[in-house]
């Protein structure tokens, strides 16, 4: 992605402090925080977006930043971070979910009820998938629940693409051979379709975070995972996003950001909750007053 | 196959007793779906407004918050600012948090809060100048440190000033010092200001 | 003096303010504490439920939660950490406020500006690293 325009031949001075006042306002803003060991990567990261915006100085940079234009906080994060989406990314909430989440969850069941998992936004459904396949290879009860699969997004052409299914080697890369045998089938050299049973069980919908009314369609979610999403809205987004996403909760139900995400940027809303395998967020079962 | 499409979820059952009675619920579950319906309705910030004031739960506290955020206008602005004098520190982190995803609407209240007769009220709006442009917010700081009398509202002045100051802030600044050098911290703060805003310009 | 070879307090400083957690901070590691930071309540539980600290020291002041929520979150919950010690940090310095403030659950109570010095004798005593 080329978004420079009319770069500098000169190098923009960026002083120590002007770097302070950044590392302030990124961690404030997000939560991400650099060791010292680290700096050399923050200054490349600004020298890099000082460059792309066209700033003529480290302030009209920063003027820029805080004001999000261009949501430039999306860019930024986005050079800090590799967003890639593949299966079986973040495996360690998928874990959580396994051994620690489903169990409570199930706990609050009859045999047979119904465990509502909703992705969003799903993108081109490497999550929802992943959370199937994780689940009919990891639960033991698996068969003892009905599960249904919910993955959402804003982009109606990534919904596309996760009803059909194929996927190339990278996003594969994560997957034994044995699974990729046993799940999918070959479409094309590099290509793959996911088994049709388990591309007809999750329902795509598409959904916009901040529409209180699309939102409320979808409800009584036991676990959500919205990851790598609210980092980027602004203030008033993410409130409403997250206000949304409890309602779509179950109380007691369980919601999973991405893994340099965090509620202290978010919202009060939910509470802390800490497992081996990873922190999540709960609704709380009940109001205090 | 345990995994199974479910149907899409029916909208509400029940038709909602008229909104604005629903405010007024004994029940904490309807008077948050009454706020989040009235979201962004400017005719409802009265009633808004008077739910807020005795809303004892959290939750259904910052669904109203997000309602009158989502109004945006001066009247929705003033009818949050009480809570800025709440004796409950959740309730005003609570107001700050809403004011703060409010920036246009709360920038014509800047200067009158900013000179509250309540030492607390003006503290808590210093935070609300972190959003406005840098000038403005310096113009504001700055005017505030020259004539404060409470070290801790300096303190949270000259923490946003850390941020955002431009050089225009430096005189004030230096003058702040002086007239606190005998408090704890207030110096310190001021001295990590001015070299923030100095080395800006190096 | 710490004893050569005792292992090192943490302590967690959660405030708003950058500033504030540097003036704290720098006292506090010259005085031999390891510290680690946090803007707020939820930040905060997120890092005691993750790593075991010797003293919280939590502002009452903070947007999102606030020091009294967070007090009562830690105090409610199930793990070790409900026991943690905790000082609180006030711009009030009234009766009310400091009675508040032990009915949450804060072992001890300062009122802003806190000086440096007051602030490690203070943690020290509170981490049992005083002599």
């Amino acid at each position: 992605m080329d978004d420079a325009k009319g770069g500098a031949s000169y190098a923009v001075h960026i002083s120590p402090e002007d770097v302070q006042r950044f590392c302030e306002f990124l961690y404030r803003r997000t939560g991400l925080s650099f060791t010292e060991g680290k700096r050399y990567f923050i200054d490349r990261r600004l020298e890099d977006r000082i460059a792309a915006t066209g700033s003529s100085s480290f302030q009209a940079y920063f003027s820029l930043l805080r004001a999000d234009a261009d949501h430039e906080i999306e860019h930024l994060i986005n050079s800090f971070t590799v967003n890639e989406t593949y299966f079986y990314r973040e495996e360690h909430q998928l874990r959580c979910m396994t051994s620690s989440l489903l169990d409570v969850i199930a706990s609050h069941k009859e045999p047979g009820g119904t465990v509502r998992i909703w992705s969003v936004p799903c993108s081109t459904g490497e999550e929802p998938y992943s959370i199937a396949l994780w689940l009919m290879e990891n639960w033991p009860q698996v068969d003892s629940y009905n599960i249904e699969i919910v993955g959402s997004d804003i982009d109606t052409r990534a919904l596309k693409a996760a009803a059909e299914g194929i996927y190339g080697d990278r996003a594969l890369m994560r997957l034994s051979p044995d699974l990729i045998d046993r799940y999918f089938r070959f479409v094309a050299e590099g290509r793959h379709q996911i088994d049709d049973g388990l591309r007809n069980s999750i329902e795509f919908t598409r959904v916009n975070l901040i529409d209180s009314r699309d939102m409320a369609l979808h409800r009584d979610f036991d676990l959500i995972f919205c990851r790598n999403v609210l980092i980027y809205f602004d203030d008033a987004s993410r409130r409403q996003a997250a206000e949304n996403l409890y309602g779509c909760l179950r109380p007691g139900g369980y919601i999973c950001l991405g893994h340099s995400e965090s509620m202290s940027r978010i919202s009060p809303l939910f509470r802390v909750a800490r497992f081996p395998d990873a922190i999540v967020y709960q609704r709380p079962e009940t109001d205090h007053g | 196959m345990p995994l199974v499409r479910g149907s899409k979820s029916p909208a509400s059952a029940a038709q909602p007793a008229p909104l604005r009675a629903a405010l007024d619920s004994p029940d904490a579950e309807s008077r948050w779906i009454a706020a989040r319906a009235l979201s962004g309705d400017a005719d409802a910030v009265p009633a808004l407004a008077a739910a807020l004031d005795r809303e004892p739960v959290p939750r259904v506290r910052e669904a109203i918050m997000t309602a009158l955020m989502r109004v945006g206008n001066p009247a929705s602005v003033e009818a949050m600012l009480p809570f800025l004098r709440s004796q409950d520190a959740g309730v005003r982190a609570a107001a700050i948090e809403a004011l703060q995803a409010m920036p246009g609407a709360v920038a014509p209240f800047m200067a009158p809060l900013l000179s509250d007769g309540d030492a607390d009220v003006r503290l808590l709006a210093t935070e609300l100048t972190r959003n406005m442009d840098a000038s403005e917010a310096t113009r504001l700081l700055c005017d505030l440190i020259e004539r404060e009398q409470h070290p801790n509202v300096c303190a949270a002045a000259v923490d946003v000033l850390t941020e955002v100051g431009t050089p225009q802030a430096l005189p004030a600044l230096e003058k702040c010092a002086a007239r606190f050098a005998a408090t704890p911290f207030l110096p310190f703060a001021i001295s990590v200001a001015i070299a923030r805003i100095s080395g800006a310009e190096g | 003096m710490a004893d050569i070879g005792m292992p090192k307090a943490r302590v967690l400083v959660v405030d708003d303010s950058s500033l504030v957690r540097l003036y704290y901070r720098s006292a506090l590691e010259q005085a031999g504490f390891v510290v680690e930071q946090a803007i707020n309540g939820i930040e905060a539980m997120e890092r005691v439920l993750s790593e075991s600290f010797d003293l919280v020291i939590v502002d009452v002041n903070m947007p999102r939660m606030d020091g009294f929520t967070f007090l009562r979150s830690l105090r409610s919950s199930a793990t070790d950490v409900a026991m943690l010690p905790t000082l609180m940090i006030s711009t009030e310095a009234g009766l009310e406020d400091v009675a508040e403030a032990r009915r949450a659950g804060a072992n001890f109570y300062l009122v802003k500006p806190v000086a440096q010095t007051e602030l490690v004798r203070h943690v020290s005593v509170l981490t049992g690293a005083a002599m």
